[in-house]
């Protein structure tokens, strides 16, 4: 073996030796993109105003309001609130996302969803959730003056709740949302009962009442 | 030649050194938690712990202002082992210091390795619910999956790291090369209205919602809001750029060279070679109270192959081993219908508890040799006869 080739050949075994303590260092490749093969899985659960095909453009229904109100978050942790809904609601498994999930039965099967989300922050403020939620049943936004008629508000347990009840414009299919919304610890928290007029209509002393069961969780 | 090396082992095996360490290591202790009111545990053991040299940003300009935990401890570390090399000579009546000494070399070492190995992840079940991966608490993905198959997914992974480079990815498994344009660690998301700028997306869900970076949060009862830009380009008709973020629900859709994909930015997952299926989630307070008095989740694992197929209960102070993962006990919500456990794979994780075991039996050791020496020495001085 000639020196040079032994050069390189100590030159190349530290090569490697620096590459191998590189990647233990960096935890052996937390940086590279990765592939496998799973069983099927299920997805979480999808707001109707967002099951429709990618790269079509919005529905004027959607336009105003689309689908936020359903996909609010706050990724978990932190200090959260409790609540105590009545018997005959249905609970359902929480998305990866919803804090929690409701059905409300109605008559000839129709039934209501209740979901219960959270955002960090003040999410754009009062008006621009409640107009978002205005254009999920095909409503005209508001200002911020129409805001006080608009809606209702009241205090339980320590949380400020403002509720609005927006019967939808469409009467080819109506639909209702009694959405309340109070602040509590950097965030803003949102109990939204969706579904057809009449039920949501007949459900709404129920929702008021639930709104007042909800607490912070006792530490 | 040779005095530079003498004058190298004189500092390297120095006991002012330990003590310069040492002092530096409270200071270090002492400043870093001053400095987690404003990062967090987490934020505060990367900036001052696992790395080098502190950095602090003064006027926009990154100045370093101490050295890190890894140099200190790292040092500490040569330190010790100088010391025994030149110095220490192994004899009977010095084992418990030696034993004392092995072990905090030991647990250094531990702490270097747990730095770099230890992987934090939490598992979220509703009851009822299984599932046979975990997610992390920090990193996230931008997860491609081909969903054509009836059975199977196929899942491409896109760390966040490459995202934040603005990297372009081509992988042998897409059929589109994937560009990361903008990445924001935390977001707002917000709907688009008529004053809206102009948006990266042009498909799906970003035609409608917005991310507007923000400033990343430390604090403990806050979350970031990752989102990103994603545009996969193709030869032919590319399927266009997506807003993903870890804010929206559920993946979004779209057909491309004649197979279905979904797209979403999620926490970062583990998939494990077996599956956990909460059972039932107990929280009991004391009688009379709403004093929590203990959290368990009753979980029922199972493997594939059957060998596994047993339930356990995971509890404060009591949690789960298996196949390299540890699964604690760390919250709950959803009215006490979903359990939250953190799960760890740390394979270093048994170093510190070796190493004070061997602390202990040193010490112990040490001073009982200095004992029984001691009691000797005054046996032999009281049978000593008084002289008058």
């Amino acid at each position: 073996m000639t020196p040079a080739s032994s050069s390189s050949n100590h030159c190349l075994r530290s090569r490697r030796a620096a590459l191998a303590l590189a990647l233990l260092l960096a935890g052996c490749g937390k940086t590279d993109p990765a592939s496998y093969r799973i069983p099927k899985e299920k997805d979480a659960e999808l707001p109707a105003s967002m099951t429709r095909p990618a790269a079509t453009a919005p529905t004027p229904a959607a336009a105003p309001g689309g689908p936020l109100a359903g996909t609010a978050v706050p990724p978990a942790g932190g200090p959260g609130l409790a609540w105590t809904a009545p018997a005959a609601w249905q609970p359902k498994p929480v998305g990866a996302m919803r804090k929690g999930s409701f059905t409300i039965p109605g008559d000839a099967g129709a039934t209501a969803d209740l979901s219960i989300t959270t955002f960090p922050g003040a999410v754009g403020g009062e008006l621009a959730n409640i107009n978002r939620w205005r254009g999920q049943v095909s409503l005209p936004p508001i200002a911020e003056n129409d805001l006080a008629a608009a809606a209702t508000r009241f205090t339980a347990n320590g949380l400020p709740f403002t509720v609005v009840d927006l019967a939808g414009a469409d009467p080819a299919n109506p639909q209702r949302i009694l959405g309340g919304m109070t602040p509590y610890q950097d965030a803003m928290w949102f109990f939204k009962l969706t579904g057809p007029d009449a039920l949501v209509a007949q459900a709404k002393p129920a929702f008021l009442d639930f709104l007042k069961t909800v607490k912070p969780v006792t530490p | 030649m040779k005095t530079l090396l003498r004058d190298l082992r004189d500092f390297f095996v120095s006991l002012k050194l330990t003590v310069a360490l040492l002092v530096f290591g409270m200071l270090l202790v002492f400043a870093a938690t001053l400095d987690q009111t404003n990062l967090g545990i987490w934020g505060i053991q990367q900036k001052w712990f696992r790395t080098f040299i502190v950095w602090q940003e003064v006027r926009g300009i990154s100045l370093p202002i101490f050295p890190g935990g890894y140099f200190i401890g790292g040092l500490l570390l040569l330190n010790l082992l100088a010391a025994h090399i030149a110095r220490f000579t192994f004899t009977g009546r010095k084992a418990g210091i030696f034993l004392t000494h092995l072990g905090l070399i030991l647990l250094l070492i531990g702490e270097l390795l747990s730095g770099l190995w230890q992987e934090d992840f939490h598992l979220r079940l509703n009851e009822g619910d299984t599932k046979n991966y975990a997610e992390s608490y920090r990193d996230n993905e931008v997860a491609l999956t081909d969903i054509t198959d009836a059975t199977f997914d196929h899942v491409v992974t896109i760390p966040d790291a490459l995202l934040e480079r603005h990297a372009s990815v081509q992988h042998p498994k897409l059929p589109f090369r994937v560009v990361a344009k903008a990445y924001y660690p935390n977001s707002l998301l917000q709907m688009r209205g008529p004053a809206s700028p102009p948006s990266l997306a042009t498909t799906g869900l970003g035609l409608e919602v917005v991310a507007a970076p923000q400033p990343m949060t430390y604090k403990p009862n806050e979350a970031n809001l990752p989102s990103t830009y994603v545009e996969l380009v193709a030869p032919d008709a590319s399927p266009g750029t997506f807003l993903l973020s870890t804010g929206l629900v559920a993946p979004q859709r779209f057909d491309y060279g004649g197979r279905s994909w979904k797209i979403t930015l999620r926490p970062k997952r583990i998939y494990e070679p077996f599956s956990l299926t909460l059972v039932k989630f107990s929280h009991d307070r004391y009688a009379g109270t709403a004093i929590p008095k203990n959290f368990s989740s009753r979980i029922k694992l199972t493997t594939p192959d059957g060998r596994d197929d047993r339930e356990v209960l995971v509890s404060m102070n009591n949690p789960l081993r298996y196949a390299g993962l540890t699964f604690y006990q760390a919250g709950f919500e959803n009215n006490d219908r979903t359990s939250i456990l953190q799960v760890v794979r740390n394979p270093s994780w048994l170093l510190p508890y070796v190493a004070c075991a061997m602390m202990n039996v040193g010490l112990v050791a040490q001073f009982g040799l200095h004992l029984v020496a001691f009691v000797q020495k005054r046996r032999a001085k009281l049978s000593v006869p008084a002289v008058a």
